[in-house]
């Protein structure tokens, strides 16, 4: 929910309709050069230091001191030891990066942009990469510059870490302004509940699951992500025929992961999986298919469905492709049959079915891949943001597709940052909390519930 | 554990629609290749013209005996068509790699060691019988030809080595060791040049119209190139392939076989490069010989990118470059032309043929900047 906010503000992105304002004038920042020259400055979750310079080295690129192409690093030297003291940190400048700490990094890519003039410092989710200790020598550092009269732009989910250094709160839940709040008018509790929200949407008339057998058992399951940190951290849990598993979890705390974990993208450094008592171990994705498990993959686009390619080749391309035909070569008739009934399964609108996937609408593309995945019938349905980027209607089409699937014997397991739709499609919720089960709960539990978990109000007490 | 092609496909194919008749379909392709191949043709016949005033040629005469000596007789058709096949088999093989995203540039090392053996077999076939002397030697080109992409594939798709940088290393690789081994094993005795015997006659494939010099090799090179389009549409493996191609991600979280597709499009480029150099040796220089390949790989991989895969923009493409390589060497004859000009002309083509691929991309791009200014 908050991952867009940075890029528009620096101008990775650009906004829709609105403005920013700085120092009373609207300005358009149509690109990152931009926004630089308006002093703002951007720290990304991903750092941008070149780990083959030096800490010095990685400070100065692009705005080196001296004169006709000669570097005077003297110069450049006492600059950077003028900045660490400054804001109180010690950093050894002639270290290669490689070899310094994640932390270490991240204070010499803010030191960089103060180096550079910003005035405005944009972190995004600076201590999601961050021991506690090192997370409270930052917030220090980040202190610091305001005192020096920069403002800090600190995004983040972690409650007590923007109480403990922010003096002004803004709460922004799925792409909204919330509310704006002073330093110290609120309490960890009282955040807590703007952020999940605490209105009651009357549960719409649905219907629940009836669990039979445990089909997918996942214990003490851990995986890192593509930077090599760890994301999930002896995640365990079971998945029951005729059941939604919900899965909820503040964005970037392992839901991507798990969910790439279930269906074999991802690989696991500890733990396992099986599938009705077989274990799921040293098998890719197209063993995974083939025991009967199907995927909807949040990304859509990339993942879901191949857009340059025709509907017909949507619909067919699983390791089941090679039923359909027979020593190797698809049978157009049996192919075009099995077309029909993947599209007319999910009741896709369309024209013709070698129309390319990319000329339907979002609604339309997710039917697509429901029909697909769900028409084998599945032993167990991943489903990662099944309803991301789709219209109100579309959406009811799509729960009910799942609830189908769920009615003819499938376990679903249910990814979703909707926590209205996991409490009404699922008949258990699981909540994930910095990689770790913080607790299951009964499919129509309140908001409150589950955003406590989520938020690491677990009996351990809070986050850090 | 995951297996991601690092590689888009070049270009994206368009689809067609596969219920159209035949006719149709053919018509839509023709007319697809008329739009993407003819801007640049026309740039670089424009660019060429230039050329050709700036060295005191008259750029519509030349043009004009350009075409007479490409498709003016039956005869010259003939020299053209037989220009035309090494060409049409290096970009079958290269079109069959880009399908699946594979970006190799190792047709050229797979048709000079598909050729080489094709010699050093063929001279030997004085006492075998007639068709088994023609189709052992072609058996071990495209042995050759496939062992030749073998390291790279496996390299590709067990460890995701850059296909790019392997191929064209066993390009060099392969080169030097076909003109060590012709020195030092298949030198046949007195020739000037370095080159292997020739071909015993049983072994060389039959001119298609004598004594023009378009052999049968044409032929094999139709049939492979209606088998490239067939596979791709209808088998298995070929839907595998265009999935790959066009949605690597996609293909992974759909369990296809990603491994399997990047390794087959690889050593399948080397076995047709084979092929086209062996039916290179046996159809038209019935010998191996330093400089055997003018680079037929790599304009191979022209047209391949101009015709975006499509098979009957493939021929047309082919005919077109096979064209200028048959009327250029012979249009010197008549006008006072350098044939580093035809170059010029073979490069402009390729140059704006990447260019006009670019162009998608580059309007995009320019919307979303439109977009931005407005809003």
């Amino acid at each position: 929910m908050q991952a867009r906010a940075p890029s528009c503000a620096s101008s990775t992105g650009s906004p829709d309709t609105g403005s920013v304002v700085i120092d009373d004038q609207e300005v358009v920042l149509a690109s990152p050069r931009a926004a630089i020259d308006r002093r703002i400055g951007l720290v990304q979750q991903e750092l941008a230091v070149i780990p083959d310079l030096t800490l010095l080295e990685n400070l100065v690129l692009g705005q080196e001191p001296g004169a006709l192409g000669r570097i005077d690093w003297k110069a450049a030297l006492v600059r950077a030891k003028e900045l660490s003291a400054s804001v109180g940190v010690d950093i050894d400048w002639k270290a290669d990066a490689a070899r310094t700490s994640i932390a270490i990094q991240q204070q010499v890519e803010i030191l960089r942009l103060v180096y550079r003039g910003a005035d405005v410092l944009i972190l995004d989710e600076p201590t999601a990469v961050l021991a506690p200790a090192q997370a409270d020598e930052l917030l220090r550092l980040l202190s610091s510059l305001r005192d020096a009269g920069r403002t800090v732009i600190f995004i983040s989910h972690k409650l007590d870490e923007v109480l403990s250094v922010a003096d002004r709160i803004t709460v922004l839940r799925s792409g909204r302004t919330i509310t704006e709040i002073e330093r110290g008018a609120i309490d960890r509790a009282g955040l807590a509940a703007y952020i999940v929200g605490d209105s009651e949407v009357a549960a719409r008339p649905t219907t629940r699951g009836t669990a039979g057998e445990v089909v997918l058992v996942a214990d003490g399951v851990s995986a890192k992500d593509d930077r090599g940190l760890s994301r999930l951290d002896g995640v365990g849990f079971e998945a029951r025929a005729g059941e939604i598993l919900g899965i909820a979890a503040v964005a970037g705390n392992g839901q991507e992961e798990l969910a790439e974990v279930l269906i074999g993208i991802r690989g696991t450094t500890a733990g396992t999986l099986s599938l009705d008592g077989t274990s799921l171990a040293r098998t890719g994705v197209r063993a995974r298919r083939r025991l009967g498990l199907g995927y909807v993959s949040a990304d859509r686009k990339h993942e879901g469905l191949a857009l340059g390619l025709s509907l017909a080749d949507n619909s067919i391309a699983t390791p089941a492709l090679s039923d359909l035909g027979r020593a190797g070569w698809l049978r157009p008739g049996t192919v075009a049959g099995h077309v029909k009934s993947v599209l007319g399964r999910a009741a896709v609108r369309f024209g013709s079915s070698s129309d390319p996937a990319s000329s339907l609408s979002g609604g339309n593309q997710q039917r697509v891949v429901l029909g697909r995945e769900t028409i084998g019938k599945p032993r167990v349905l991943i489903a990662s943001q099944p309803t991301r980027g789709v219209d109100v209607k579309g959406i009811g089409y799509i729960h009910e597709l799942l609830r189908q699937a769920r009615d003819e014997g499938a376990a679903i397991v249910l990814f979703s940052e909707e926590l209205d739709e996991l409490r009404e499609l699922s008949d258990r919720i699981l909540v994930l909390h910095r990689g770790r089960v913080a607790g299951v709960l009964p499919g129509g539990s309140s908001r409150t519930e589950i955003g406590a978990l989520m938020l690491g109000d677990t009996a351990e007490g809070h986050d850090r | 554990m995951t297996t991601a092609p690092t590689h888009e496909a070049p270009v994206a194919p368009e689809p067609t629609d596969s219920q159209a008749p035949f006719a149709r379909r053919v018509g839509v392709a023709i007319s697809r290749v008329a739009r993407h191949a003819g801007v640049p043709i026309v740039i670089a016949l424009v660019v060429g013209a230039i050329v050709l005033l700036l060295t005191g040629n008259d750029p519509l005469e030349v043009y004009g005996r350009l075409a007479t000596e490409a498709f003016g007789t039956p005869s010259r058709i003939n020299a053209t068509l037989a220009a035309t096949t090494p060409i049409l088999f290096t970009a079958i093989a290269a079109a069959f790699a880009y399908r699946a995203g594979v970006f190799t540039v190792g047709v050229e090392g797979s048709f000079v060691l598909g050729g080489l053996t094709a010699s050093v077999i063929g001279s030997q076939m004085g006492d075998v019988p007639p068709v088994v002397s023609i189709l052992l030697p072609l058996l071990g080109a495209t042995v050759a030809g496939g062992l030749v992409a073998v390291v790279p594939a496996i390299l590709r798709s067990l460890w995701q080595v850059d296909e790019v940088v392997t191929t064209l290393m066993f390009n060099f690789i392969v080169t030097g060791l076909a003109g060590w081994s012709v020195q030092s094993f298949f030198l046949a005795q007195g020739q000037a040049n370095s080159s292997t015997d020739y071909v015993t006659e049983n072994a060389e494939l039959p001119a298609l119209a004598p004594p023009g010099q378009t052999s049968w090799g044409l032929i094999i090179a139709l049939v492979l190139l209606a088998g490239y389009a067939i596979w791709m549409r209808y088998s298995t493996l070929g839907f595998e392939f265009r999935a790959v191609g066009s949605a690597p991600r996609f293909s992974v979280a759909q369990g296809l076989r990603v491994r399997t597709v990047l390794a087959t499009a690889l050593v399948g480029a080397g076995v047709i490069g084979g092929i086209g150099g062996g039916s290179h040796a046996l159809g038209l220089v019935h010998r191996y010989s330093e400089g055997f390949s003018a680079n037929f790989g790599f304009t191979g991989i022209a047209i391949a990118l101009l015709a975006r895969f499509n098979p009957i923009g493939i021929l047309i493409g082919a005919i077109l470059f096979g064209a200028l390589n048959a009327a250029g060497a012979t249009v010197q004859l008549f006008i006072n032309l350098p044939v580093q000009i035809i170059d010029v002309l073979q490069g402009t083509v390729m140059i704006f043929a990447v260019a006009v691929f670019a162009l998608p991309k580059f309007r995009k791009l320019r919307a979303g900047r439109a977009e931005r200014k407005r809003s």
